[in-house]
C-alpha cells in the first residue's frame, strides 16, 4: 500500500472563523483550501504542511514525532513566513493578495484572496492551440505590472512558472505562490535553501550565490514561461544549458506563427548570461508592448482573434 | 505608564481550578483578563485557558503601539476567543463545547476600557468607593433589575449560577462594553471571579484599599473569601491594577520597556506549543513575532 500522505482538513471544518470547503491543491510544502468566512466570502487558505514529513495522519493537529523533524518543519516554516511577509507588503491586481495570517493546529495558515479561474499551466495543457500572439503579449504585459511591483518591494519571486500564474475568469493574470520568494535585502532570508523548478529557474539560481540573483533571474523564468506557452514544454534546465546548451529553438516548436520579434524577446529572456537578458520587468514589458509589424501580424492570425474576449477563448476551461 | 499589578488564582475547595487570569503590557497599553471556566460543562478550564491565551495573543499582535479603538479590539478579541473555543471543541470532537465567562480590560493613555460576558466582574474603586462595575449577565441580575428580588436574596437564589452569556457554546457571546473611565492616581481596577466577589462586597475592598496597597490587601482577602465559604469555596481569582502617580520614580515605568516588547503573565497550566528544544533555531517566540509582523504588514498596506 502506498504511504498515506498528510490528511487534508475535512470539509466543514471551522478554522479560526473560516469554514473549509475543499482542498484546491497540494504541493510539497502546503495544502491550499477553498474556505469561506462567516459572511460567505470565499478565500484560498494555504496550510503549511510539508509533504515530506508525516505530520497529520488523523485529526486536525499537526504532530511532529521527533526533534529532527521538528527542525526541518520549523526551517520550512521560516520560508512560509518569508512568503507571508513578501505578499503582505504588496497590494496589486496582478499579485495574489494575502488577507490574514495566523497560527492554529500547531502549524500556520495564510489566507489569500480567492481568484476564480485556472492556472496558466491548465490553459497550456488544454488551450495552447488557441494562444495567439495577442493573447500571450497581453497576459505577460499585465503580469509584468505585478512583477514590477514585486521587484519595487525589493522582492524576488524566484519561482515564476505556468503553475504559478493564475488567469482569472476576466482574463487577468495573477502571480501566485511566493513560497520561494526572498526579500533580497534580508540576509536571513538569503541563507534559506533555494527552491526552484527545473526548466524555469535561471542558471545562476542553481548555484545560489545570492549576489548573482536579481530581477534578471525572474526575467529568465518569465522567458521560460512564455517558451512553455508556445512550445508546450519548458526549455532545457538552466544548469544543464550552462554545461551544454541544447535548448531547442522556440520557432521550431511553435505550432502556429508568431512574430520573429516575440521569439527574439523569449530568446533574450532565456540568455544564459544574465547581463544579456532584459534587466528589469519594465524593460521586458516595453518590448512586449511594441506591436509586431503589420505583415507579421497578419501572418500570425492576429486579426482573427483580436476582439475575441478571453472568456470565450477559454470557454472549455471553465 | 506606572501601575502596580496583583494577580492570583486559587483552587478553593474544588478539585481543580477552572479560573484563568492574565495580564500583559507594553510601553503604552495594559491588558487585564479573567475567565471562569464553567463547571457542569466539560473542560471549563480549557475554555478559560483558550480565552485568556487568545485575547492575550490578539493583544500582543495589535497593541504593539496603541490600540486605535480599544472597544473594537475588546469585542473582536473576545469574539475570536469564542471562535477559538468552538474550534477546539470541533477539533477534539467534544460532545459539548466548553464555556467560560470573560472580562477583559485595556488601560491606555490613563483611560480604562472594558468588556465582559458572563458573571465575572470588574470594579473600579476610587477613594473608598465603587465608582464603576460590570453588570452580571446572570439570571439573578435580571431579576434584580426587574425589581423581583433584592441583591441580598440573589446570593441565596437557586438560579444564582445561571448566566445568559458566555464564550464557547452554540450562541455567540453577548458582550457588554464598560464605560471609559479616566483613571486618577490611586484608582484600582479589579477583575474577579464569583468565587471571590460572592464573598467579599466591593464596599469592603474599596474602604480597605484606602489603608493598604493591593499587593498586601488582596492576598489577605483571598484567604478571607475562602474562609467565608466554609469549606465549599469555588475557585477564587483576582487580577487587579492600581494606577500610580505617573511621576513617582519609585514605581517602575513601562517606558523602560523596549519598543514593541511585552511583559505578560498568566496562571496557565497547560503549554500548548511543542516543547523547547536546543536544536531549534525557530522558537515559539520567533513564530509569534513573525506572525505579528506579517499581520502588521497586512494592515499597513492599503488594500
Amino acid at each position: 500500500m502506498p504511504q498515506q500522505g498528510n490528511q487534508p482538513l475535512p470539509a466543514g471544518y471551522v478554522l479560526n472563523g473560516y469554514r473549509i470547503e475543499k482542498p484546491l491543491s497540494s504541493g510539497g510544502f502546503s495544502i491550499v483550501y477553498l474556505a469561506r468566512d462567516e459572511s460567505g466570502t470565499p478565500f484560498a487558505i494555504k496550510e503549511y504542511l510539508p509533504s515530506s514529513l508525516p505530520l497529520r495522519t488523523e485529526g486536525h493537529e499537526v504532530h511532529i514525532a521527533d526533534d529532527a523533524n521538528l527542525s526541518v518543519f520549523r526551517h520550512g516554516l521560516k520560508c512560509f513566513f518569508e512568503e507571508g511577509r513578501a505578499l503582505a507588503m504588496i497590494s496589486h491586481p496582478n499579485v495574489v493578495r494575502v488577507e490574514n495570517f495566523f497560527r492554529a493546529n500547531e502549524t500556520c495558515y495564510m489566507v489569500m484572496q480567492y481568484v476564480r479561474g485556472r492556472t496558466l499551466q491548465f490553459h497550456i495543457q488544454r488551450n495552447r492551440h488557441e494562444f495567439t500572439e495577442q493573447f500571450i503579449r497581453r497576459i505577460f504585459i499585465n503580469l509584468m505590472n505585478g512583477l514590477r511591483e514585486v521587484h519595487a518591494n525589493k522582492l524576488l519571486h524566484l519561482d515564476i512558472k505556468p503553475a504559478n500564474v493564475f488567469i482569472s475568469m476576466d482574463g487577468r493574470p495573477v502571480l501566485l505562490d511566493f513560497g520561494a520568494a526572498r526579500i533580497t535585502l534580508s540576509e536571513e532570508a538569503m541563507k534559506l535553501k533555494p527552491m526552484y523548478t527545473a526548466g524555469f529557474a535561471a542558471p545562476e539560481h542553481y548555484r545560489f550565490h545570492p549576489d548573482e540573483l536579481g530581477p534578471w533571474s525572474d526575467i529568465y523564468s518569465v522567458g521560460a514561461t512564455i517558451y512553455t506557452c508556445i512550445a508546450g514544454t519548458p526549455p532545457q534546465a538552466g544548469d544543464q544549458r550552462e554545461q551544454a546548451d541544447h535548448m531547442i529553438p522556440l520557432r521550431t516548436l511553435a505550432r502556429q506563427d508568431y512574430s520573429s520579434a516575440l521569439y527574439e524577446i523569449v530568446d533574450s529572456c532565456l540568455a544564459i548570461d544574465p547581463l544579456k537578458r532584459p534587466q528589469t520587468a519594465y524593460e521586458l514589458q516595453k518590448v512586449l508592448m511594441e506591436e509586431p509589424t503589420a505583415v507579421e501580424a497578419r501572418r500570425s492570425g492576429l486579426f482573427e482573434t483580436f476582439n475575441k474576449p478571453i472568456s470565450k477563448l477559454f470557454s472549455r476551461g471553465g | 505608564m506606572r501601575f502596580t499589578i496583583f494577580q492570583d488564582s486559587r483552587q478553593g475547595d474544588r478539585s481543580g481550578n477552572e479560573d484563568r487570569v492574565g495580564y500583559s503590557y507594553s510601553r503604552d497599553v495594559l491588558l487585564l483578563t479573567i475567565a471562569d471556566g464553567m463547571g457542569g460543562h466539560m473542560q471549563g478550564e480549557v475554555a478559560a485557558e483558550i480565552a485568556v491565551a487568545e485575547i492575550t495573543r490578539r493583544f500582543e499582535q495589535e497593541a504593539r503601539h496603541k490600540l486605535r479603538r480599544p472597544f473594537d479590539f475588546l469585542v473582536s478579541a473576545i469574539q475570536s476567543a469564542h471562535r477559538a473555543i468552538v474550534s477546539h471543541a470541533v477539533e477534539h470532537n467534544l460532545l459539548e463545547c466548553p464555556r467560560t465567562t470573560c472580562v477583559a480590560c485595556v488601560v491606555q493613555g490613563e483611560t480604562a476600557y472594558w468588556a465582559h460576558a458572563g458573571d465575572s466582574r470588574l470594579y473600579v474603586l476610587r477613594e473608598g468607593a465603587l465608582i464603576a462595575t460590570t453588570q452580571d449577565h446572570s439570571r439573578v441580575q435580571q431579576l434584580i433589575d426587574a425589581g423581583e428580588i433584592t441583591p441580598e436574596m440573589a446570593a441565596r437564589h437557586p438560579d444564582r449560577n445561571k448566566i445568559f452569556s458566555c464564550l464557547g457554546g452554540v450562541v455567540p457571546p453577548h458582550i457588554s462594553l464598560g464605560h471609559e473611565v479616566k483613571l486618577q492616581v490611586g484608582d484600582t481596577v479589579l477583575l474577579s471571579t464569583d468565587g471571590f466577589w460572592a464573598q467579599i462586597p466591593p464596599t469592603i475592598i474599596a474602604s480597605m484599599l484606602r489603608k493598604q496597597p493591593i499587593t498586601t490587601l488582596l492576598p489577605a482577602l483571598l484567604v478571607e473569601a475562602q474562609r467565608r465559604a466554609q469549606g465549599e469555596s469555588d475557585n477564587l481569582s483576582i487580577v487587579a491594577m492600581t494606577w500610580e502617580n505617573q511621576s513617582d520614580a519609585s514605581v517602575a515605568d513601562t517606558q523602560a520597556l523596549e519598543d514593541q516588547q511585552f511583559t505578560s503573565s498568566t496562571n496557565s497550566t497547560q503549554h500548548l506549543g511543542p516543547s523547547g528544544n536546543a536544536l531549534d533555531d525557530v522558537t515559539d517566540a520567533d513564530i509569534e513575532r513573525a506572525i505579528a509582523e506579517i499581520q502588521d504588514a497586512i494592515r499597513k498596506v492599503p488594500r
